[in-house]
């Protein structure tokens, strides 16, 4: 089953995360809601591997690879003397180069988070306005045998709207 | 003894921070309405204002659709004048446009705090003004509809880009600075639409949706997001160098007397720098009273950026005078005539007219009491900017009427078809950045707050004094 509770304080959230893991529930069945960036480890939470970067430096590569082709390559197959200068020199192809780089990087950043955090999503997920008004939601993903004790403990850490989350289609 | 003076002691401590004070004692749905009401509200002024600016943009697209139609020769263009006004206002709009990568990618990178509530506002800025820059080689082509050979691909007329040529690097530059400041831009407002989403109904429910993406804010999305941009702020940094840098070279790659300078890539930089920062700063003024936004911009950031617009102006006078004392040395007959023609020639108008605008704002800026009061910033920069615009003039048009055949020696008048264009995207400008601050967040809420995560108020003595969390 599906729980969500709201906090009014990231201390009472940390700490009831942590009691939660002490009842057997794994972190990936947790997921902390904010409006807010907390830092990372506030929560107590583990830090996420991402493979951003590295889908930065493929796409780095790759613009890379497509400006050495445009601007080393395609001159000799569209042959153009200009001013007197070889058809290829390294002033211009650096510059080339340099911007379809920096181009391919910048693209290839927006379009791997958004790969990365599965965007766009607008379907219905478990979510509370609230949060955007300074609340941090906590859902849960649990057994139905430890719903009791689940209740119990985020109670004692001063949550409140305790239950089945609404799915709103985001 | 002498007693002591208790009316000092009992005399309440002001501090300077009241304003800071009243916003870290919001809550975060205050702040969300704070931001949000005065975009719901388009009164008649805003009515008004945006009626004029489209009919100045109207009247600019009669005037484009006029130069198509009976081809470039209804401007002022001449040899050996042939970049004329519509050069001069590209470069100064691609110099606007580089305030909102100093402010937003420079001071993210630094963890500045005083930059959350303009960054927005900046980036913004420098989209707009790409988009206004944009315009012009289409413009300055004469027959817009031959822009398609700038696009390689392969074809039966065996035609290709040259590469080689620094106006290929200059579409490609402007092209990859614009695609890179629209994505920062979106990225970091990706959380603010979420935040809209949820407090608003009809038309902008549907529109914040679809921009949120579906953002809910958890820990992983944070994380994600945090981390793109800090690696956009690190790559648009060198394109934001390269792009005037490459403009610069437009001129001087060539052989044509006052451009063939190897100063001229860092001193288009920092004069881009300093006319941004400018805008910037006048944008803000008349944002902050428009909307009401006093509690987000307060005097603190227009303190800061007045001292940044000082350092620049000061950067810009250096390099200014590195060009023009080897120049003057130099003593090369064409030169000496284009200095003799600024400094007591007909060009000397608009010569002390770029000195004064550019130097006086300088001396001005030296004075917090200038910095702080908004009027006095409002004036300060828009001069700075009118000192940029004639800068830009006395390079582009002012250099070209004298060259190395004196039978080739000319001048520029520019006709109503140029002057309306110009107009246009002055008010193509001002009309998308009004649009925009009804319809987007100006202030980045979620940055705002977590700004507020960052700060404590702790008293010194008598002093209340924000102090700073060592979080990252």
């Amino acid at each position: 089953m599906t729980l969500i509770a709201l906090f009014h304080e990231s201390t009472d959230t940390a700490e009831v995360i942590d009691e939660l893991h002490n009842l057997g529930i794994p972190d990936n069945k947790i997921v902390v809601i904010t409006g807010v960036p907390y830092p990372e480890g506030a929560l107590g939470r583990h830090r996420e591997w991402l493979t951003l970067p590295y889908i930065v430096l493929a796409g780095a590569v790759a613009g890379l690879l497509f400006g050495l082709f445009l601007a080393v390559v395609t001159p000799h197959l569209y042959h153009l003397d200009v001013g007197g200068h070889p058809p290829v020199g390294f002033p211009p192809a650096a510059v080339i180069i340099f911007i379809f780089t920096m181009m391919a990087t910048i693209v290839s950043t927006f379009l791997g988070v958004l790969w990365e955090m599965n965007f766009p999503r607008f379907g219905p997920a478990p979510y509370n306005k609230l949060v955007t008004d300074g609340y941090l939601a906590v859902i849960l993903d649990i057994p139905t045998l430890l719903e009791d004790k689940v209740k119990q403990t985020l109670e004692a850490h001063h949550a409140h709207h305790i239950g089945e989350p609404e799915w709103m289609a985001l | 003894m002498p007693e002591p003076d208790h009316a000092v002691y009992e005399t309440p401590p002001t501090t300077p921070y009241d304003e800071r004070l009243l916003l870290a004692q919001r809550t975060d749905s205050e702040i969300n309405l704070a931001v949000l009401q005065p975009m719901m509200q388009t009164g008649k002024g805003f009515w008004v204002l945006v009626t004029i600016l489209s009919l100045i943009v109207a009247w600019g697209f009669y005037a484009w659709g006029y130069l198509i139609y009976w081809g470039i020769g209804v401007t002022g263009k001449n040899r050996p004048v042939y970049w004329t006004l519509f050069i001069t206002t590209f470069v100064f709009w691609v110099g606007i446009s580089h305030a909102g990568t100093m402010i937003s990618a420079v001071l993210r990178l630094l963890k500045v705090d005083w930059r959350r509530p303009i960054t927005r506002g900046a980036e913004a800025m420098t989209a707009f003004a790409l988009m206004m820059a944009g315009l012009y080689p289409l413009i300055h082509l004469g027959r817009v509809w031959k822009f398609y050979w700038m696009i390689p691909y392969p074809n039966n007329r065996l035609m290709w880009p040259n590469f080689q040529s620094p106006l290929m690097w200059d579409m490609v530059a402007i092209f990859t600075y614009l695609i890179g400041s629209t994505l920062y831009l979106y990225l970091a407002l990706i959380p603010d639409m979420a935040m809209a989403r949820d407090h608003t109904g009809g038309w902008r429910y549907i529109l914040y949706r679809r921009l949120a993406l579906g953002w809910r804010g958890t820990e992983g999305e944070w994380h994600k997001i945090h981390r793109a941009l800090g690696i956009f702020s690190i790559a648009i940094i060198p394109i934001f160098l390269s792009v005037h840098s490459i403009v610069s070279w437009d001129f001087a790659v060539t052989i044509q007397p006052r451009w063939h300078s190897t100063i001229f890539a860092p001193y288009f930089v920092i004069g881009a720098v300093y006319s941004g920062l400018s805008a910037l700063a006048s944008i803000l003024v008349v944002v902050r009273r428009g909307m009401d936004l006093q509690e987000f911009l307060r005097a603190e950031h227009f303190d800061a950026l007045g001292k940044l617009v000082l350092i620049a102006g000061m950067a810009w006078v250096y390099f200014w005078f590195a060009g023009f004392i080897v120049e003057w040395y130099g003593n090369e007959p064409v030169v000496r005539e284009l200095i003799r023609e600024e400094v007591a020639g007909h060009l000397a108008p608009f010569f002390y007219l770029q000195m004064s605008a550019n130097l006086i704002p300088i001396v001005l800026l030296i004075f917090k009491g200038v910095r702080t009061t908004p009027a006095l910033l409002l004036a300060a920069t828009l001069l700075v900017n009118v000192g940029m615009f004639t800068e830009r003039a006395l390079i582009v048009i002012g250099s070209l009427q004298r060259n190395n055949l004196p039978f080739n020696w000319g001048i520029y008048r520019p006709t109503w078809v140029e002057v309306s264009i110009v107009a246009m995207t002055f008010a193509g400008f001002a009309l998308l950045y009004t649009l925009f601050s009804r319809i987007i967040p100006f202030v980045p809420v979620w940055e705002i707050k977590e700004g507020r995560l960052r700060y404590t108020i702790r008293r010194i003595g008598r002093l209340l004094v924000p102090t700073a969390a060592e979080i990252d």
